[in-house]
């Protein structure tokens, strides 16, 4: 079986998020692995142990950040990276980064590809799914289990509105992992100063054999105009104290302050 | 006139409060409505489709669209928005929605937009607001193509008295194939007593601070007094103590709803972007500096298993 798993970099979520003019502040940003592709990453390389896949991750960005996420694959146990760097991407929204893992899935002929459900910056939960419709695959969203049934099928468990759904994927397809899925391995020492040395596929637009163009790259159908802060919720009161005139006090106050009760 | 379609959300033969949601924001912009219905045995569901604000209601109704399936449903919606001339699709924030809306978009060639919080548009030009980030920012976001789909974060738009009443007009779909690709063998359903997390008007959650199954209980008979949908944070999932469907959070369920009562959660950052969009925030924590507090309208600084038991004895009280 052959794997593709995607990974986004992403900024760290828990870090202090400036925005300016609009914009997001770079300065003191740092990026990490999206951590929704972490459990992607992991279901691929227990799939490697547990049932024998060789394993690919592509990741479309560029700068040392993305490499260091790349090895961080390695790290966990991934075959094989590519990275497709090519400032012409900038401005890509959720359906040009489908097309572009388009072009790799298309390159590799993959069995299974497999995403996390969303990216911790954007939230948007598209691209995989999306990605599915333009290869005319089956796809799987939000998946809480995975079990090979066959060289050909799949047993994909997911979380829907009603309940878990067991769902009998025919293969080649795309699933898109929720973080309930694992709990992704932290990459060794030894692991991480192999990572070091293995080779890194990297290729722009052209050498996937494509161009901004064929990816609706010079036609984006959203993008961002603008950042503002949220608006952060104030820290309302706190009672410290004994616990039965406390409690008595709040609800009082949900009763006829906050009339919630 | 644009002309709005939208995803009823059908859940256990139930059309739910978010449908009237969207259809009231679609008539405050003075948008032409209808509704899309997908589902076996939804002949009963039509005058509440109606009910809820549509102007016309597209159909779905087939054995074989009884269990959720992604690629047919979004056929559905393909074939009602074509049929109705829809200029924007909205979805409720559901795992069928968040499933579904990508495919469509693909399908039809239009813009995709997740989790917004509202959506405006003047003359051509359409633009939506989303928080992202784990709601630390706000991106305003500019549609180029003609059309776009939604998917509708929980709690952005209110259902309106204006808004309530339709007219009816019901246009059968044919059933599309399923999806041969992708079976879906069984549903494993939630127990069906549960209170639904995105209808509550109340959510009780559970985090790590009640340790263990009789902390549990402890804060579920809390719930059930106040009829309350009953929530959890991500480490209670992960060592196994809730499922996986109570999960608020961003990579769980956001909810909003009117009273929001946190107990024995510190509050990490991915829980408290589930959450915020809440009218009220109680927080119960024996940590006077846990990051929940930061956000809470109301903190009772205490240990929760001497707490709750008083909490409900108060509202006990105050509901004689």
């Amino acid at each position: 079986m052959k794997i593709l798993t995607t990974v986004k970099k992403v900024v760290d979520v828990e870090l202090t998020i400036r925005v300016e003019s609009g914009a997001i502040v770079e300065e003191g940003l740092q990026y990490v692995m999206n951590a929704w592709d972490e459990n992607a990453v992991e279901a691929s390389v227990q799939l490697k142990e547990n049932n024998g896949a060789e394993t690919t991750l592509v990741s479309i960005g560029g700068g040392d950040d993305n490499i260091q996420i790349i090895r961080r694959g390695y790290a966990m146990g991934i075959d094989n990276g590519v990275q497709v760097d090519d400032p012409l991407l900038a401005g890509a929204d959720s359906f040009v980064l489908a097309r572009v893992l388009q072009k790799v899935c298309e390159k590799g002929s993959y069995d299974l590809i497999i995403t996390g459900k969303q990216a911790q910056d954007t939230d948007n939960g598209q691209t995989g799914i999306i990605l599915a419709e333009n290869l005319g695959i089956p796809c799987v969203s939000n998946v809480v289990a995975m079990d090979v049934i066959d060289d050909k099928h799949i047993k994909a468990t997911r979380l829907g509105d009603g309940g878990k759904e067991i769902v009998e994927v025919t293969l080649p397809a795309v699933v898109t992992v929720s973080d309930s899925i694992n709990e992704p391995r932290l990459p060794q020492m030894r692991g991480l100063m192999m990572a070091k040395k293995k080779k890194i596929d990297v290729m722009d637009l052209a050498a996937l054999g494509t161009s901004l163009d064929e990816v609706g790259g010079k036609d984006i159908r959203s993008e961002i105009v603008e950042f503002s802060r949220s608006q952060a919720r104030k820290a309302g009161k706190k009672y410290e104290g004994d616990a039965a005139q406390i409690t008595a006090q709040v609800v009082d106050l949900l009763v006829n302050e906050a009339k919630v009760l | 006139m644009a002309k709005v379609l939208v995803i009823a959300d059908i859940k256990r033969g139930e059309v739910k409060r978010s449908t009237a949601e969207l259809l009231a924001k679609a008539r405050s912009i003075g948008a032409e409505t209808a509704v899309v219905a997908i589902g076996n045995n939804l002949e009963a569901l039509i005058p509440g489709l109606v009910s809820a604000g549509s102007e016309s209601q597209y159909v779905a109704d087939d054995l074989g669209l009884e269990l959720f399936s992604a690629a047919p449903y979004a056929s559905c919606i393909v074939d009602a928005a074509n049929q109705f001339g829809a200029d924007q699709i909205w979805f409720a924030s559901t795992e069928s929605g968040k499933a579904v809306a990508p495919r469509v978009a693909a399908r039809l060639g239009v813009a995709c937009a997740t989790d917004i919080t509202d959506v405006t548009s003047t003359g051509d030009n359409i633009e939506i607001t989303r928080p992202a980030i784990a709601n630390k920012v706000i991106q305003r976001v500019k549609i180029n193509s003609e059309k776009l789909v939604a998917v509708v974060r929980a709690g952005a738009f209110e259902m309106t008295a204006e808004g309530a009443g339709g007219s009816e007009k019901v246009i059968r779909l044919a059933a599309p194939p399923a999806d041969l690709g992708a079976v879906v063998k069984e549903l494993i359903a939630d127990a069906s007593g549960d209170i639904d997390l995105g209808d509550a008007a109340i959510v009780v959650s559970v985090g790590r601070g009640v340790k263990d199954q009789k902390g549990i209980d402890l804060v579920k008979a809390l719930a059930d007094d106040l009829g309350a949908g009953f929530g959890t944070s991500r480490a209670m999932v992960d060592s196994g103590l809730m499922g996986h469907n109570k999960q608020v959070g961003q990579t769980g369920k956001i909810v909003a709803p009117k009273l929001y009562i946190a107990v024995g959660i510190s509050g990490a950052i991915q829980h408290l972007s589930g959450m915020t969009g809440s009218q009220v925030i109680v927080a119960v924590n024996n940590d006077p500096e846990a990051p929940i507090f930061n956000v809470a309208d109301y903190g009772i600084v205490g240990d929760l298993f001497e707490v709750v038991p008083i909490l409900r004895q108060q509202i006990k009280n105050i509901k004689k």
